[in-house]
Formats: structure tokens, sequence, C-alpha cells
């Protein structure tokens, strides 16, 4: 529940969803911009001023690597017609180089006689970039007004790809090669390789079901198995039945290609090796009584023993990446002093780290403290971003202790927590693998090699095992797949996950009894957020408030606004205490964006908020999202609007408003404890010592149920019985309640209303 | 005097004969019972318990399939779904959630399970344990004899000891010398010293309590009055009559005592032979005879052990 969504912080949002009827129900696609392609009078042919020939000689899908190579050559841009630079022809000797071109003619082949195709490339074969190109000398796209499609799941690397790629083909990016990520449309008529998240292009389908403006969609890294990568995969699979001159390609980076061969009906596989290194795997010989402290002690042990080279040890968090960045530091010193080890700096790198300071992994490792003396070294100290995700060149030593926080979601205490867990064996295979980049490497593993058999399982969860679906089934239904039940998911989730998101989206007016669509749902699916803070959002304006509700959603969406520095605590919290209100965490934030939005503020914002241990780039994003969500709601005809401050509602129609989302994460206090029981699922549970809120109210709404040896609620605001009753009455029907606490107290509520009512109706 | 062991102790504030509950209580009475019982239905939980309790809670949720009255079931069920499928179309879909593991320590992958095989070789140690007694069951019966023999050596050597100790005594009223009371351990014979000794030591012991107390008392400021006019009752009651245990105690048991920890080692046959040996050297005594011979002879005793005088 209430997972954070990225937001982009660009400002490049446009409009993506438009309703598509109007008043009389015809489908209007001349304002719609996914319907682009549907409208005869838009020009979609490229102008190639008259050298577009050079492709014309191609007949599609009957291409060879031959023709495509010759094309390439030049002299001519055989895509714009115009001349091609010198810097085109150095990348095209580079690009002959890669792995991938030796089989150009044999992906072809492959391409050509079947619909599916599986493509398997380690890292460094160069088909993120190789492929689609190839591709596009071959389907042709420009010549009946298609597009090729390459998904990524990270919006970093559609971007930074997409400009690689413009760069290799010698267009401006947002031309010919675009890309598209959520809140940002990089691309235009002449595009024809679009480069985009696998999330955008499930948005695109809400709207397109046969996504019929691609010719050819490619899956990469497929294998990283996100959610939207699954619900993709689920829904191509039905649409290349329909549309049978639609090709895909799955691309993986592992050898698991079996499993996507099975599941797209045994489509061919073609593998392409990568170009790495050999890595000499060691275990420990018995399990370690602290992974951390046994890590540290390697990384030290490598930095006095090994040949140069650099270190990277993954483990889990910010706080222990920071603590052991801390403890190497002074350990090294000490090395250093006695003159048994080389110079050694030491880099964190984790999600929430500014980008400034993730760039610092990629400067050099030191040079040796004088001339001749012991080389030096560069230790990265990260979780798991460093395995997938960016590729750090000169790293010859790996240390992995086999652990990684991961989400996971469980649907009978619907609680969604990063948890600390063991590693699957191809996770393990991909660290050890980032030694191997440059040259031939080492990986330590600190488990025995009977564990690594025995004790992790073989491939990581997919995410869509792991996550709470309430979003994505307001999707699929939005997708126009009506048999949730037996839509073919590569690995489907326990069927209570499906049950739990159905039941939320029922309490939340989204779907009615019968499963389908209401108008609320309708409404809240066209927003990029979870459906209770899409809910609030829609709603709020019955509580005259949209306008704050709208910031605080903004808020809730970004990483936390406080800063809290280990050296600085007190400081911090006296800052905290400048924005505080007394009813609650979410009041609070909402004082924070307040005062930050004020005149004061924003004459030097970034120095305001590090005078108030805020985080600017939070507040920044927030900012953002913000907008972009304000003009969804314009779109949607949504007021905005706000109780006048010195009403003395103003606070209590943003908490009502609120009720009105999260009706379902509640929790009544004990007695006169400390601890609160979740409404419904009866779970003993603690404020998250953060919470500005005393101990003293007895109903709460909170935003995230955190799991650790100890169950917390963070982010919490003080709610009152009555307007539980009121405002959510599916939800609180006390006869379906069981016997105890909570029950008694909502019936006293109940009473006590009922008798002021019929007061207020005798006089 | 020889002391019993069975000395009354006044320390101890148990009324063997405490009032009864009213059959009939009052009003005020039945108040305060319900006060009572409120309050410890209300008691606070400790911390430990609350989290113990919290995390019960969980494992039972988490154990605890979604029931069928779900309204998400209700709806899955009118697209053909039934209690025990799986979704989807693949047949090895899996029907139960991810487990959720809290991990609690830092301990690297592999050390959890070895804990958990260390635990099961001990307790299959134990098992095959139990098993090869069973077997053994023949044996086991002729242990339970010996064992038997074992406890009535034990209290004959008790016996012994005690008379021992009286005989001592009644010769040293008889001689005018002092009586075991009032010698050094060192000086009683090897054969009942560990019976003089354990008496002393329980002795101090008790002391000790009530020293504790009546010093942790005498801490506290209020309760802290040497008053010079106290009546001899009252320095009683306070436990200021006794002299601090630690002084005898340093005196008596300052160092351990190599000769009696030899005794005390023997077999509890050999010991009882020793000191049956010894009643009859020293006092021509004959514990099974019940009788002290007139003459060195001891006419008419059948022997030393007690199987002699079947």
């Amino acid at each position: 529940m209430a997972t954070k969504r990225e937001f982009d912080n660009e400002d490049g949002y446009q409009a993506k969803r438009v309703k598509t009827e109007n008043g009389n129900g015809k489908v209007d696609a001349a304002n719609n911009p996914y319907l682009a392609h549907w409208n005869e009078d838009s020009s979609y042919q490229n102008d190639f001023s008259g050298s577009g020939d050079l492709l014309t000689k191609f007949t599609r899908h009957a291409t060879t690597a031959k023709q495509a190579r010759t094309a390439e050559d030049g002299p001519q841009n055989p895509f714009t017609g115009r001349g091609l630079s010198d810097k085109y022809m150095s990348i095209l000797k580079k690009r002959r180089e890669l792995p991938v071109n030796t089989q150009r003619d044999e992906f072809l082949d492959l391409y050509q006689k079947h619909q599916i195709l599986v493509f398997v490339g380690e890292t460094g074969s160069g088909k993120t970039t190789q492929i689609p190109q190839y591709v596009l000398y071959d389907d042709l796209p420009q010549q009946n007004g298609k597009m090729v499609a390459c998904t990524q799941p990270r919006r970093v690397a559609a971007m930074s790809v997409a400009q690689r790629v413009a760069e290799e083909m010698d267009v401006e990016l947002g031309g010919q090669v675009g890309y598209s990520i959520r809140f940002e449309d990089k691309t235009s008529q002449d595009t024809i390789l679009k480069y985009m998240t696998d999330g955008m292009l499930l948005r695109e389908a809400m709207n397109d079901h046969n996504l019929s403006r691609y010719s050819t969609i490619i899956l990469d890294e497929a294998h990283e198995r996100t959610l939207a990568t699954d619900i993709l995969m689920g829904l191509l699979k039905e649409v290349v039945g329909r549309r049978p001159d639609l090709k895909l390609i799955i691309m993986s980076a592992t050898l698991d290609a079996l499993k996507f061969q099975k599941y797209f009906n045994d489509a061919p596989l073609l593998a392409v090796p990568g170009r790495t290194h050999p890595v000499e795997i060691f275990y420990t010989p018995a399990a370690e009584r602290d992974y951390v402290e046994a890590a540290l002690r390697t990384v030290l042990q490598i930095h006095a023993t090994e040949d140069e080279g650099d270190i990277l040890l993954f483990l889990t968090g910010e706080e222990e990446i920071e603590d052991a960045c801390r403890k190497i530091n002074l350990e090294a010193q000490d090395l250093i002093r006695e003159d048994a080890a080389g110079p050694l700096v030491v880099y964190p790198l984790y999600g929430s780290l500014p980008p400034a300071q993730q760039q610092k992994i990629f400067s050099p490792a030191p040079p040796p403290t004088k001339p001749g003396g012991r080389p030096g070294r560069k230790v990265i100290v990260s979780t798991n971003i460093a395995e997938t995700s960016l590729t750090i060149d000169g790293i010859v030593y790996v240390v992995d202790p086999g652990f990684s926080k991961q989400k996971v979601y469980n649907p009978r205490i619907r609680v969604e927590s990063l948890l600390v867990s063991p590693i699957s064996k191809a996770s393990a295979q991909q660290r050890a693998g980032r030694a191997g980049r440059t040259r031939p490497g080492k990986c330590f593993r600190l488990y025995t090699e009977k564990s690594f058999k025995e004790e992790l399982i073989d491939q990581s969860y997919p995410e869509v095992l792991r996550s709470n679906l309430s979003s994505t089934v307001l999707e699929l239904k939005k997708l126009g797949v009506d048999d949730l039940v037996h839509f073919d998911l590569m690995d489907p989730p326990a069927p209570e996950t499906l049950m739990r998101a159905l039941e939320e989206l029922n309490y939340l007016a989204c779907l009615d009894d019968e499963g389908e669509l209401t108008v609320l749902g309708k409404l809240a699916s066209g927003f990029p957020l979870d459906p209770a803070l899409a809910v609030m959002l829609i709603t709020s304006p019955e509580f005259y408030c949209s306008n704050e509700i709208l910031s605080l959603t903004a808020l809730l969406s970004v990483p936390q606004v406080f800063v809290r520095p280990a050296n600085n605590r007190k400081r911090a919290d006296e800052m905290k205490e400048l924005f505080t209100h007394p009813d609650g965490d979410h009041l609070t934030m909402l004082n924070v964006y307040h005062a930050f939005k004020s005149e004061q503020a924003q004459e030097n914002p970034k120095q305001w908020c590090h005078d108030h241990f805020l985080s600017f780039r939070a507040l920044q994003q927030a900012d953002n999202v913000r907008l972009q969500l304000k003009r969804i709601m314009e779109r949607e005809e949504l007021e905005l609007m706000s109780t006048p401050f010195e009403n003395k509602k103003y606070y209590e129609n943003i908490r009502r408003a609120l009720v009105a989302g999260f009706f379902m994460q509640v929790a009544k206090r004990e007695g006169s404890g400390k601890t609160y029981m979740t409404v419904k699922d009866d779970q003993s549970v603690l404020l998250h010592p953060s919470t500005v809120l005393a101990q003293s109210d007895e109903w709460v709404v909170y935003n995230e149920f955190v799991l650790t040896t100890k169950n917390y609620i963070r982010t919490v605001t003080a709610v009152k019985p009555e307007w539980l009753l009121d405002i959510a009455p599916n939800y609180y029907d006390i006869s379906a309640f069981k016997k105890g606490d909570i029950k008694s107290a909502l019936q006293r509520v109940s009473t006590k209303v009922a008798r002021k009512d019929a007061e207020k109706g005798r006089r | 005097m020889p002391q019993s062991d069975e000395e009354d102790d006044y320390m101890n504030m148990v009324f063997e004969d405490a009032p009864k509950a009213p059959k009939h209580e009052t009003s005020m009475q039945r108040a305060a019972r319900k006060r009572k019982e409120a309050e410890s239905r209300s008691r606070q939980k400790t911390k430990a318990e609350r989290e113990a309790d919290a995390i019960a809670a969980r494992e039972e949720a988490l154990a605890t399939a979604l029931p069928e009255d779900n309204k998400g079931f209700k709806m899955m069920a009118k697209l053909g779904f039934k209690q025990g499928d799986s979704l989807g179309k693949s047949e090895d879909a899996r029907k139960e959630p991810i487990k959720i593991v809290v991990k609690e320590d830092k301990g690297g992958i592999g050390l959890e399970s070895d804990k958990k095989r260390k635990f099961q070789e001990t307790f299959e140690e134990a098992r095959q344990a139990a098993k090869r007694a069973k077997e053994e069951e023949g044996d086991f019966l002729e242990e339970r004899k010996q064992q038997q023999k074992e406890r009535s050596a034990e209290k004959d050597l008790d016996n012994a000891q005690r008379t021992a100790e009286r005989l001592f005594d009644k010769e040293a009223e008889e001689k005018g010398t002092p009586t075991a009371e009032d010698i050094p351990l060192q000086r009683i014979d090897i054969c009942w010293r560990g019976r003089v000794r354990r008496r002393i030591e329980k002795q101090a012991e008790k002391q000790q309590k009530r020293e504790l107390n009546n010093s942790l008392s005498s801490r506290l400021p209020t309760l802290a009055h040497e008053d010079e006019d106290d009546d001899h009752d009252t320095k009683t009651a306070l436990g200021h009559d006794i002299t601090p245990f630690y002084t005898t105690l340093e005196n008596d048991f300052g160092h351990d005592d190599p000769d009696l920890a030899e005794f005390e080692a023997l077999s509890v046959f050999e010991r009882l032979e020793r000191t049956l040996v010894f009643l009859r050297d020293t006092y021509k005594y004959c514990l099974y005879c019940g009788y002290q011979y007139p003459d060195a002879a001891m006419d008419g005793c059948p022997g030393v052990t007690e199987g002699d005088h079947d």
C-alpha cells in the first residue's frame, strides 16, 4: 500500500489522458495524441527530401545484413538523406565490432520468419542499442506510418539509450529516434524508433488496446521482470493473436530464456555471447555470524593483499552503507599509516543519494601517495542498484554478503514492506559478473558453497508476486482485461493477492460488486497514483480542500521531505517542531509545503531547505508532481478549492478528506497504552518514532505499515471515529466486525451519533 | 545442645490459620474485589509481553487465508474461481502468498540453518540416548535396587553421625570439656564433622538473610534510627542483637577443609562403614544393636554391618 511512485522532476509533462468520449459518445481522435495515427489528415509520411529511395528499394521483411550495411555506410543517411558526419563513421566502426554484429544475418532470418523471438545477450553484447536499429532496416516502419518501440524498466536508461542511438544514427534526439517516459515525451512525427519505459507503453495500451501504432515491439531487460513488463507480456501475448502484422522481440540478459520461450508458445531463441572476463569465485568455509562485519574485514583484506583494482561491496540499505563507509575509512587510515596498504577512497551508492554524489562513483581511484608506492584503490558500497542498473568500469573485486532489501507484499495483513532478504542464485551470478567487466576478477561470497546451492532460490521473485496489485488491477480493467482470474501472466500471483486488490477497489468504489469499473474507477485510473491516493484526490472537492489534498498527494508521492542527519538530530528535530501540527504528520507535511512556497523561502529555496533540515530535491519534486496532477484535475474538471484558512474547519476538512482515501488504513489505540490495533486486520502496531502525534489520540489514519522486528505505522494523523462511519459506511459496517474493542467502540460512537441526530430532529 | 534442622523460621510469614474469605461479601468488599479485578485486567503488559503478542498476532494473521466471504473472492467466483485454484493459465502457479520473514540480526546466509541443524543434532542425540536407555531396561531394574541400597545407607550414615555427636556431647558433659558446639570443626572427627559443618552453614545462611534485611532497612534514612532507648525486645525485632555473621564465618569457614572433602568424596557405603567402625572403636557403640557396650569386646554384637544383624 502507499507505495511511492516515481515522478519526473522535469516540467515536460504533456496532458496524456484525453477523454475519448465527447458529448455524443463518438471517439474524438483528432484531439488524442495517442490516436494521431488514426487520423488520415496528419501526414505520417516522413519527408525524405528526395533521398528516401535509399530504403524504398528494400523489401520489407526480406532484407539482408549486407544490404543494410551498405545503406549504413552512406554516404547519405538512409533515414534523413543528409550527409553523414565523421562522428557517425567513427561510431559505426565501433558498432561493427560489437558481438551482436556477427549474428546480424541470423537475427534477421529468425525475425523475418517468426512473429515472436526471444533474444539473449549478456551485458556488453550491444543488444539494447543495435537490435532496434537492425529492426529498423528490415521493418521499415516509416513506409506504413508505424513505429518500433523498445521498452526499458528504468527512466534513466530509456533517456540515455535513446540519446546514444540518436548519435549512432546521426539524427537529432526527438527526431527519428525519441523517448517517452512518464511526464516527458521526446518524440515527433518523424519518430520511427521510440525508447520508453515499460510503464509508459502500458499506459498507451490503455487508450489503444491493440497498440496499433507499432509494427514491432521490443521488450528489453525482460529478465528484470518488473511489474509493468510482466503485465505487458501478458497483454502482448493476446495482442499478437489479434494482430498478425505485429512482431515481438523479448530481450533478456540472462540465460533463463527457456521460460520466456515456453511462455511465448515456443518462440525461437537467439543467443549472443557477451564481452566479459572470467571471474573466480570464493566462498567462506563457514556461515558468518555478522555479514556486515565479515564484509568490512574482506574489503580491508583485499585492499591489503590483492593486486590493483576497485572493489564493489553489496549491502542492503542507506544506513548500513553509510555506517560501513565510515568504518572502512577509519580502518583504512590505520592501514595506510602503517604503510600496509595504498590510499583508499570509499563511496556510498544508493537510490536516495543526490545525483551529484552518485556521480562521484565514476571518479578514478586515487594515485599512490608517493611515486612507485602502493597503488590506490576505490571502494563502492552499494545497494543492488549496482547489480544491474549501473555499470561501473574498473571493478575487479566484488564482495557479496548475499542480502538485499526486497519489497514484499502480503495480502493477509495488507502490508507492503522492504525487508532484508537473501538474494537468488541469478542475482549472485549477476553480482559476480560485475567483477569481470574490465579484466578477470574475483568475487568473494560471504557464505558457503553449500549455502549457495541449498539456500538461495534460483530466480528472484518477479515484482508481480511481491506487490499490492490494486493499481495493476485498475490498469488491467482499463486495458479491457475482464477475466482477471485467467489472465495469462508468466508467474501468476497468489489468488489472495487478487482477492485483496479487488476488495480494496470495491471499497474505494472504483469497482462495483460485479467487478466492473465505475465512473470513479475510470477517473482514478487516469491518475498515475495508487487508487487510495487517486480516490482521495478526486473526492477532495467534496471536502472543500482539493488544493491542500493536491499538495498532500504530491508530498506523499516523493521521498521523505524531512532530513535528519545522524550528527545533528537534535537541531533537525527542533526545526521540524516549527512546522508541527499537533493533529498529525500529514498536516505537518502540508505546513512544510506551504512554508516552502512562501515568498520568504522562495527567495533562496535551497538555502531555506538546508537551514530547516528539509530535502530541497524532494520538495522540488513534490512541486513538480503537484503541477502535473493539477493538469489532470483541470482536464477532468475537478474543482480546485480551499476552505478559508481562518475557518476553524480548515484542518478538519483536510483530515476528513484523508479519511475518504485511507479509511482502510486506520488504527485504534489499545486501552491507554502505546500500542494501536489496525482496524479489521487486528495487528498490534506502534506509532513510528518520527511522528509528531502525541500518544493521546484514539483513532489515526496511517500512510504506511512498516514491518521490522516491531510493527510500526508511519505518517499518521488523528481522525474522529464519527467520520469513519460517515465517510466509509460500507467498510465500517459494524455488523461485519469481529467482536472486540474496535467493534464496541464503533457501536458506542454509532449510538451517540444516532442520539444526537434524534435530538436535532426534535428541535 | 544439638539443634533440630527443622528449627522454627520466624522470618517466614505464612499464617496457617489465616482467616478464610467470608461466605457472603459485603457491598464494600464486593466493590473492592471488582476494582481489584478490573485493575488486573487493565494492567499494562510489559514491553516484552506486548512485543511477543504483536509478533504472535502477526504470525497468526499471516498463516490465515482470506475467507470466502471476502468481496474479492465473490467477484473472482463469478469468473469461475474456486477455493484451491491458482490464477492464470500455467499449472504450477503459486497458491499461497510469498512468506514474510523478518530478519532480526546480521547473521550471514546459512547461519540460521546451521543453528537449526545443530539443534536437530542435539535433539537427535537426546533421542538416541533415550532409545538406548530403553534397550537397557534390564539394567535399569538392577540400578534401582542399587539406588535403594544407597538411600538406606545414607539414612544409616545420618543416624550414625547423629549418634556420634550425641555420644561426644554426653562424654564432654561428663568430663566438663566443651561440647561439639563450642570446639573448632577441625577437632571433630572426620566421620561426623560434615554433619556439624552443614548445620552451622545453614544457621549462618539464615542469619545472613536476617542481617541483610536488617541492613537494608537501616540504610533507608527514615528507618535508620539507632535509638539508645531501644529495649532488648525492639533490638531483637530489628535484628540488632545479632553479631554480624561474617565474623563467625571468617573464623570457621575461612579456608576449605581438604580432609573433609576427601572423606565426603567416598561412596556412601564406605563412609557408613568407617563411621560404624569409629562408633565401635571410640564409644563401643553398635548402631544396629542400638546399644553402648560396656567393654571393648562388645560381646553379643554379631558384627559391624547391618547384614550381620539379620
